[in-house]
Parts: C-alpha cells; structure tokens; sequence
C-alpha cells in the first residue's frame, strides 16, 4: 500500500474544512488546547494527527476541524504560540485558499504577563500589549513592565 | 502633543543630549528668572510608595521654578485605599494639575498612567522597572564632572543583579559609545548575563572582580550602589562581603586623579565617612543635580522654552 493511501485511512479527507498543517511533531496538541479553550470550538469534529512523515520537515502534526470558518482570534492565537503553520480552507476535497500563519510584531490583549507585579496582574480590565524584540527569535517584551519572555511560556487569554 | 517620560528604553542619544543642554542652560540661570518659568503651573506628586529623596527633589524643583506642588507620599493617604482604581485615580487627579509625577511599586503603572492621562507623567519609579529621572540626572552629573560621556571607563560596585539604577545607566550608557565597564559584586548578586549581550559583542567590554580595590585605579566613575541585607538568602554571606565593599579614603590613593565616586544615595556602609573630604566624592553634588535635571524635565515636559 502506498503512503499515499496509509494516510486516507489514517486521517480521512474532509468535504469541507479547515487543516492546519506542517505543525512541527509535538506541537499539535499545544493548538488542540488553544482550539479546546474556545466555547465557539466546543462541538466542532476535530482530528489530531501526530508524527506523520513530512518531505519538508522529517515529522509533522496534522489537524483537520469540520467547519466553515475559523476565526481571526483563534488564528492569532495559533501564529503566537506555534507560528509557521499552514492553515488550509477545504471546499468539495479540495484546497481552495491556504495561507502560512507568522506571528505578529504586536500582540495586544491576547497574552497574559507572566511578572505577577506588572501593572496588567494588578489592576482589573487592562489590555496587554507584546511587541516582538528581534526577527528571528520567539522573545516578546511586555509594554508596561518591560520583562522579556519567551512567547511559548506566556499563558493565553481567552475572553 | 502632550509628551511623557516613561522609560529610558524610549530615547534616543540626541533626545537624552536635549535633556543635557537644557539642564546646563537651566543651572545657568538666575534664580529670579527661573523662579518666573513655571508660575501658575501645577505639578501633582502622586507616591504611591515612599521615596523622601526623589519626591523632595521634584518638589524642590518645581518650587525653584516658581510652580505649585499637590499630592502625597504614600498610598495609605489616597482613595486606593478606599478601593479606587488606579486608572480612576489618575482620571480625578488630572484635573487638578498640569503634569503628573507618580512613583509606584508596581511595573508599568507610569505607561498606564500616561494612556489614560490627558497631561504629562513623569514616572519616578515603577517597582523595579525604570527610574529615566534618576538615569538622567547621573549622565548629567558624569557629563559635567568629566566633561564626557562617551570613551569613559565606569565600575560599578554593589548589588548589580537587582539595582534598577544600575541597569538603566550601564544601558544608557552603551548607547553613548561607553563601552569599558568594570563590574564589582559577590558572586550572588553580579550583572545578569542578557545586559551583556549586544549586537556588537566586540565592541563592549565588561571586565567582572570580586575585589573592589581592582577596579579604583582603573576607572573615571566609580558608580557605588546599596548592598541591601534582604538580598542575601544567606545572611552569613552577607556578613561575609559586606565589608569587602566598603570604600575608604585611603583606598582612593591609586585612583586617577579626575575620579568621581557616585551613588544614588541613601548609602549605609559602603563609603566610608573619610571619603566626604576627598576631592574624589561626587555624591552630595549628585543630588544637587538631581535638581537641576528634574528642573529641565518639567520645563521640557510642560512644553516651557528658555
């Protein structure tokens, strides 16, 4: 049997849909559990692969959610914590749009600070704000306490 | 454009230059004159938390430049108590005065200030983030002393792991081509790594010592700071250094002669009381500065030209 086929019976394809691809092996559950946190996400049919074998990247994650749209909030939110994934639109078994998600330069009210004394942990109602420090890194400075943290060990907000 | 000072991170070398020219031009003038610049102005200082040195010399400022002053010097005397929000505070506040100077121990709160404010904020220190006053007032204080900023050598000796001051002038200062620092502290409470790091690893140099008589013959500004007890998880290896750090004035023999010993004051064992007499003691004019420098700050803030 071809890998080809391995794969259909492993992950069906779907009629309509969003995949997220080329999820670095290991990182597939981290998006699950952003996508879980989402009381819109709650009955969506979700497929989690994991550690299929990829040309491009030796092993990969794979995801594919039966619905029509999924929204900008939760894509941001992907690109924050696993950037570099391709997020795929399914119409009739076929791709019909993809796009490759970085993360943003700025980030705003979509991490929490991890300075239990930063001013957004102390007063109610206050909007976060990240910017990134450089290009390459995943480092993200806090506009109001000025703390530097890695973006992956900053918990998620969700409203 | 109402314009705040917030952060050092937020400057440029040719806006702290600004600072500099108009605290020399401020320092130049009659009190008479200056006493006029600010009349009819407010100044609002809101201390959260208690700093007597930084609050009576923004004060001092602003009476020297002929302004009124409002406010309070901790947060037991304030609605916050009561259960008000800080933001609902700085919202009633603004409208009693013109520029707001706020201290507080939480970090980021002067950055929140300032986006809800409609007038100016100062931030005099929020928790253990940034104190651009402070940073300011000692660039001045080298620039006169030495006559120079960039090419100079500065050491500094103390608690370097959690002095904001430390932090905020060793980065200002690499920003005006300073690029040899001699560092003096215990192993416990020496530089963290990621001030080090720069685009240009060949350019700076950081040269760590245990032994504080290493350092005074080789330095312009020996910049002394606070070895403060409840830093040590150990208090016996506090008592172990603390006298290690102590200057004296018969250690100052070998120093250049040009030498300025600073420090942001207050200071509790590590200058020895002989040092006050020596040529080689900047601290007291430090503090002077610092009110001459908080002058040019609220003359630039309240958009006042001289």
């Amino acid at each position: 049997m071809s890998k080809r086929n391995e794969k259909v019976l492993m992950i069906p394809k779907i009629k309509l849909g969003i995949v997220i691809d080329h999820i670095p092996a290991g990182e597939g559950v981290k998006i699950l559990e952003i996508i879980s946190r989402y009381e819109e996400m709650q009955d969506v049919p979700v497929t989690l692969g994991l550690n299929y074998d990829s040309k491009k990247m030796g092993r990969k994650d794979l995801i594919k959610m039966q619905l029509e749209f999924l929204s900008p909030e939760i894509i941001q939110h992907i690109s924050i914590v696993v950037p570099g994934v391709t997020i795929k639109a399914i119409k009739d078994y076929r791709v019909y749009s993809k796009v490759v998600v970085q993360a943003p330069k700025v980030i705003k009210n979509l991490l929490l600070c991890k300075n239990p004394n930063c001013v957004t942990n102390l007063e109610s109602g206050i909007e976060t704000l990240f910017h990134a420090v450089d290009e390459e890194s995943n480092r993200v400075r806090c506009n109001f306490c000025e703390r530097i943290f890695d973006r992956s060990e900053l918990k998620p907000i969700i409203k | 454009m109402k314009k705040d000072l917030i952060s050092m991170e937020d400057l440029t070398v040719d806006e702290i230059k600004d600072y500099l020219k108009l605290a020399h031009s401020v320092e130049k003038l009659p009190a008479d004159e200056r006493f006029r610049l600010l009349q009819g102005k407010i100044m609002a200082a809101m201390f959260f938390e208690p700093s007597t040195r930084t609050r009576l010399s923004f004060e001092s400022a602003m009476h020297r430049l002929g302004g009124g002053v409002i406010g309070f010097a901790e947060q037991s005397a304030t609605s916050v108590s009561k259960g008000e929000s800080f933001t609902d505070t700085i919202h009633t506040v603004e409208n009693y005065c013109d520029i707001m100077v706020i201290r507080h121990p939480g970090e980021g709160t002067a950055r929140l200030a300032a986006r809800v404010s409609s007038i100016p904020v100062i931030n005099a220190g929020d928790g253990s983030n940034q104190h651009p006053t402070q940073t300011l007032l000692d660039i001045f204080t080298i620039e006169k002393d030495l006559g120079k900023i960039s090419g100079i050598k500065v050491a500094f000796v103390g608690d370097l792991k959690y002095s904001r001051t430390v932090h905020s002038l060793i980065r200002a200062l690499m920003k005006f081509d300073v690029t040899e620092f001699i560092l003096v502290a215990p192993e416990s409470l020496r530089l963290p790594k990621y001030f080090m790091m720069t685009d240009e690893p060949n350019k700076y140099h950081f040269y760590e010592t245990n032994h504080l008589e290493e350092a005074i013959s080789k330095c312009d500004i020996l910049y002394m700071t606070r070895i403060q007890r409840e830093r040590f998880p150990d208090l016996l290896e506090y008592e172990k250094v603390k006298d290690s750090y102590l200057l004296t004035a018969a250690m100052l023999e070998e120093a250049r002669p040009h030498l300025r010993v600073l420090h942001p004051l207050p200071r509790v064992n590590e200058i020895a009381y002989d040092v006050d007499k020596t040529k080689y003691a900047g601290y007291f004019p430090q503090a002077r500065n610092g009110v001459i420098m908080r002058e040019a700050i609220l003359l630039k803030h309240l958009g006042v030209k001289i």
